[in-house]
């Protein structure tokens, strides 16, 4: 795929972070419409530009050839009182207790390494699901 | 994200605004750090007022920055932080290696 594609409540986009734009005016665009507040619009809104940085850090890192079309897929849902996003990708996945403690003195100065422990912080739950055919991870925020 | 610039009392300033969130916009501010280094203007202050939210990929930038400078003899402080990225800047410690000040003028005075 060389643009979005949008379909519903999902948003599919190429594997690159030139797209982080699209995904986060799509995502807002619902949480503006279920009349969230700007705080928890910001905490949703940073965990899933964290969610797909990571999807295309691992997808990208995985691709066989420089043809090879890896896509994003951002599903977002509102159910009674929570808001639950998932974030597919088509990569090996990663094992989320393989990374270091971003708290520890060694790796306070480290550029890298906080995108799960932010999201773990904003978020309410936080389930990562690795398949054959890629990571989906899902996040849940209560209202 | 935008990013504009200004120089006072020989202090640089950088605006940021919008969403620092990683992408190509992110490295604008990277860019910018490293043009003031080679100007030798190493007093450096990130004026954050009209950034919406940052997530992780901004505050990798604001701690190379802090670190490239430091590195050159330089430093960087913090201006107007918001609530958001308090809060950010607290759930990681960052709290405790960034100077924080409430306004561009109280920053730019520390230097002195």
């Amino acid at each position: 795929m060389d643009k979005p594609a949008i379909s519903g409540n999902t948003i599919t986009v190429p594997s690159d972070l030139n797209y982080l734009v699209d995904v986060d005016n799509f995502v807002e665009g619902f949480l503006r419409e279920w009349g969230l507040d700007d705080s928890v619009v910001a905490d949703i809104a940073i965990s899933v530009s964290e969610l797909v940085n990571n999807a295309v850090e691992h997808g990208s890192a995985t691709k066989t050839s420089p043809d090879d079309d890896r896509a994003v897929k951002v599903t977002v849902g509102k159910v009674a009182n929570s808001v639950k996003i998932s974030v597919t990708d088509q990569g090996s996945g990663f094992d989320p207790t393989e990374i270091d403690d971003p708290l520890a003195e060694e790796n306070l100065l480290k550029a890298a390494g906080r995108g799960i422990f932010i999201v773990r912080n904003l978020m309410d739950e936080v389930d990562i699901k690795t398949t054959p055919e890629g990571t989906v991870v899902t996040i849940t925020k209560n209202l | 994200m935008k990013l504009s610039d200004r120089e006072q009392d020989g202090v640089v300033i950088l605006e940021p605004k919008g969403k620092i969130m990683g992408g190509p916009d992110a490295s604008l501010l990277h860019e910018k750090l490293h043009e003031c280094i080679e100007l030798d203007k190493k007093q450096v202050v990130i004026d954050l007022s009209k950034v919406d939210w940052m997530n992780s990929t901004g505050l990798g930038i604001l701690i190379s920055s802090y670190t490239t400078l430091r590195n050159n003899g330089g430093m960087l402080k913090l201006a107007n932080v918001t609530e958001k990225i308090q809060s950010l800047l607290t759930i990681t410690k960052l709290v405790t290696v960034f100077e924080a000040y409430d306004s561009v003028d109280d920053a730019i005075a520390s230097f002195k």
